[in-house]
């Protein structure tokens, strides 16, 4: 399949040199976001993130299996994100390439090793039944700061998520479908969300968030950080690139931190837009299973 | 049945791209091409007609082999493959969307073959080639549809997926601009002559825009249908006047 | 499973004995392999890790454009390329688990290594070349990704590839789990398994004696207030590594001198006797 053409020689010095004099191609902030528009389908845990040109969609699934042998109390998680033809044609299907590894690294440290899902509580019935959750993350158009707005689509899209709800009795599991009882959410205990600082210039002295495609390739260096609202970092990721000051990074975290509380209030506002959305006439009150805790 | 909805040229890094939405499928098309083959696949006399099915949750199985290798020879046959010689015009389907049936929990991975969603792959599929500016001899146009015994042996278009479930027998056939058969896929049990019934159906829903006042004579089995080779050509009319507005 | 650290607090030793800033054993060789262009072995405490590097050469036929760990579209087109291969021994850690080829643990640390490099090898200088570094792992204690880092400055060194400066990396973690509050905590330098396993814990790789920090990877939960306390210990630690394989090279390249296998030179400035 044919390369990604590389950014010209001209290209590059004038992009270079705008950034150095603190300007932007869209006419940006050095530190500003591209409009990010968070949208959730039909369906339950399907969640469609649009930042500029980039747009990825997560959709999340669940079905009963068996856990594995070695942990019988937990439920299965797992995250699968593919970089496809679709994206540019310089992606194979089934080669997997170094933008799709680190990116399902990163993803799996910031949401699956974090915790964010409790996996206790997809046990059923330990050592013979529970729920196996999966996110499928489809990328549809890559324009650069895949990662930032891949997390959000993730975070939000198991926030959406409501799986069919289940009970005991005895030895017999009764798994109810969407009909006969409204499904349940997931249980859910942060929310982390990354946020990527891309450095330039001759030390890596200039940051800047939210690159486009054409600026991720003329980086010297990145740094990803995945931070809750609570000022817990889940996962940091500066793999190599020009090295940068150690006060310069402290700083990025602080920003990482503010940006991602930013992140938390739009998907808390959004999944409560769509909850309005779906409830009609205050239905879903009444035949919510769920009790009062 | 919602009307069918269409979104065109939605993804920026593809040569083409659409969007297709009807009864509760939703999916997207890209295509790139004609791009230069690798040395191991390409054709010295055409162009290779590469077809990926991916769907909305799990990775693809058998199931997503086997409808891309029902679309991949239908697909060929629209373009003029002989034009673009060592070539390759690479289309991708992401499944989105699937219709949701309340009475069954889903399975992430489904092994059988689901007929229901061809129809919806492959107008997403045309709608893509055409954005992507892929020359192609003729559209088409597919419809699925079902024989029930619930009510004597009724034949029944754009089925839900609790009627498919239930049927006798399915049928997906597709048809070109000009009326020719381009693909027919059956499961289940049916005899010769309720074939032909759902051949003679299939061929008045999927071309019923060439009679004039078509929808008169449809009256029982096509009505809730869309004509969807009109609407393929009336979104792409409100695209290409969108595109031409600057004159 | 978690094992009781809770008695760091009270004779503020650690489970080897060790202070908070105390450094395990460090002890490394240099031009191990004779005929590899350069190489290395490295112990810090009970992870030791061996590194050859071959290269710069031409490229070889068999070795595919684009795969894993290859400079590419990193703007390398004129410079060499560096591929990095990582193995993990099977015996390395106490359970015997297989880990494959495409483990993506493993594949992220070698792209890390390998764009660590990139930023810091002179490869404008090897046009069409390709540089092959190979990582053995044979024995785990924890620190790993710091101890490839560092066998992997020593080999490269020992292969005369011109570098901007050395690159030394440790591990800094928190005596205190994310759930406790507390501000008495202190960071801890060079972390074991036991204790990677218990506590919260960064890598950090430093260019050179300068603060600059050219890698920096965290896996774990931690309160963001701890950053900085970490990192500055951990910078710390990557000064004294520095310090200790400047050590090495130095003695290795006096002990050459004396062998007569490099003629002294009249400029040479270091002085033979200290």
């Amino acid at each position: 399949m044919p390369r990604e053409a590389e950014p010209s020689l001209s290209e590059r010095t004038f992009t270079l040199q705008a950034i150095s004099e603190g300007l932007r191609l869209d006419s940006r902030k050095l530190d500003q976001f591209r409009p990010l528009e968070l949208s959730f389908g039909d369906e339950y845990g399907v969640a469609d993130v649009k930042l500029g040109k980039t747009r990825v969609l997560a959709k999340v699934s669940a079905e009963v299996t068996v856990p594995f042998s070695d942990r019988p109390f937990d439920g299965i998680f797992q995250i699968t994100s593919e970089l496809g033809p679709m994206v540019a044609p310089s992606f194979e299907v089934n080669r997997p390439t170094e933008t799709e590894i680190l990116l399902a690294r990163l993803l799996e440290k910031t949401i699956r090793r974090s915790g964010a899902l409790d996996t206790e509580s997809l046990c059923l019935i330990a050592g013979q039944k529970c729920w196996s959750v999966r996110v499928d993350l489809h990328i549809l158009s890559a324009d650069g700061n895949l990662i930032d707005s891949s997390c959000l689509a993730v975070v939000a899209a198991l926030r959406h998520f409501r799986r069919p709800d289940t009970s005991i009795e005895g030895e017999t599991l009764t798994i109810y479908t969407a009909a006969e009882r409204e499904p349940v959410p997931l249980s859910w205990l942060h929310s982390p969300f990354c946020t990527t600082f891309d450095f330039f210039g001759e030390d890596g002295e200039i940051v800047l968030v939210d690159t486009t495609w054409l600026e991720e390739q003329l980086r010297v260096g990145s740094v990803t950080f995945s931070l809750n609202k609570h000022g817990e970092i889940c996962q940091i990721s500066k793999l190599g690139g020009k090295p940068v000051e150690a006060t310069l990074i402290i700083q990025c975290a602080q920003m990482a931190l503010a940006k991602s509380k930013e992140f938390t209030d739009l998907v808390d506002a959004r999944l409560a837009e769509d909850a309005k959305r779906r409830d009609k006439g205050g239905l879903m009150a009444e035949l919510s299973a769920e009790n009062e805790r | 049945m919602a009307s069918p909805t269409a979104e065109l040229s939605h993804l920026p890094k593809t040569d083409g791209s659409a969007n297709f939405a009807y009864g509760g499928y939703t999916i997207t098309a890209a295509v790139n091409g004609p791009v230069e083959a690798q040395r191991r696949d390409e054709n010295p006399f055409e162009a290779l007609v590469d077809v990926n099915v991916r769907p909305a949750a799990g990775v693809g199985g058998t199931g997503e082999r086997q409808l891309e290798a029902i679309l991949q020879p239908a697909l060929r046959h629209l373009i003029p493959v002989r034009n673009f010689p060592r070539c390759v015009i690479q289309v991708t389907l992401q499944v989105m969307e699937t219709p949701e049936n309340a009475y069954v929990n889903p399975k992430v991975m489904q092994p059988r073959l689901n007929l229901g969603i061809i129809p919806a792959l492959l107008h997403a599929a045309i709608l893509g080639l055409l954005t992507a500016a892929v020359p192609m001899k003729t559209v088409a146009s597919a419809t699925c549809l079902v024989i029930t015994d619930a009510d004597g042996s009724s034949v029944k278009v754009d089925p839900t997926p609790a009627e498919i479930d239930q049927a006798r027998s399915v049928h997906v056939l597709g048809f070109t601009a000009g009326r020719d058969l381009l693909l027919a896929e059956s499961e289940g049990s049916f005899s010769a002559d309720e074939w032909a019934t759902v051949l003679q159906t299939a061929e008045k829903v999927c071309c019923r825009s060439q009679e004039a006042g078509g929808d008169a004579e449809m009256g029982g089995y096509g009505a809730e249908s869309e004509n969807v080779q009109q609407f393929m050509r009336s979104v792409l009319e409100a695209k290409a006047a969108e595109g031409l507005h600057w004159r | 499973m978690p094992l009781d650290t809770s008695t760091y607090s009270l004779a503020l030793l650690r489970i080897d004995g060790r202070r908070w800033n105390d450094l395990r054993r460090l002890h490394a060789q240099i031009h191990t392999q004779d005929a590899a262009d350069g190489s290395s072995y490295l112990e810090m405490g009970h992870t030791k890790v061996m590194c050859v590097v071959t290269g710069p050469a031409e490229p070889q036929a068999g070795q595919k454009k684009g795969t894993v760990g290859s400079a590419q579209a990193t703007g390398q087109k004129e410079g060499a390329s560096i591929v990095v291969n990582v193995v993990v021994a099977g015996f390395s850690s106490v359970d015997r688990k297989r880990r494959g080829r495409n483990d993506r643990r493993i594949q992220e640390m070698e792209i890390t290594i390998q764009k660590a490099l990139a930023a810091n090898l002179h490869t404008h200088l090897f046009p069409h070349s390709t540089i092959t570094v190979s990582l053995h792992v044979l024995s785990q204690d924890g620190s790993l990704l710091a101890a490839l880092i560092n066998a992997t400055t020593l080999a490269v060194i020992d292969a005369g590839i011109p570098m901007t400066d050395y690159i030394t990396a440790c591990t800094a973690g928190s005596t205190s789990s994310y759930a406790a509050g507390d501000d008495a905590a202190d960071p801890l330098l060079d972390l074991n398994t036991q204790e990677e396993q218990e506590l919260p814990y960064l890598t950090v790789g430093t260019l050179g004696d300068s603060d600059k920090v050219a890698v920096l990877v965290c896996e774990s939960r931690v309160q963001v207030s701890r950053l900085e306390g970490m990192l500055v210990v951990g910078v710390d630690g990557c000064k004294q590594v520095r310090r200790l394989l400047d050590g090495i090279v130095k003695q290795k390249g006096r002990k050459m001198i004396k062998e007569g296998a490099v003629r002294r030179s009249d400029m040479m400035a270091v002085s033979l006797d200290d």
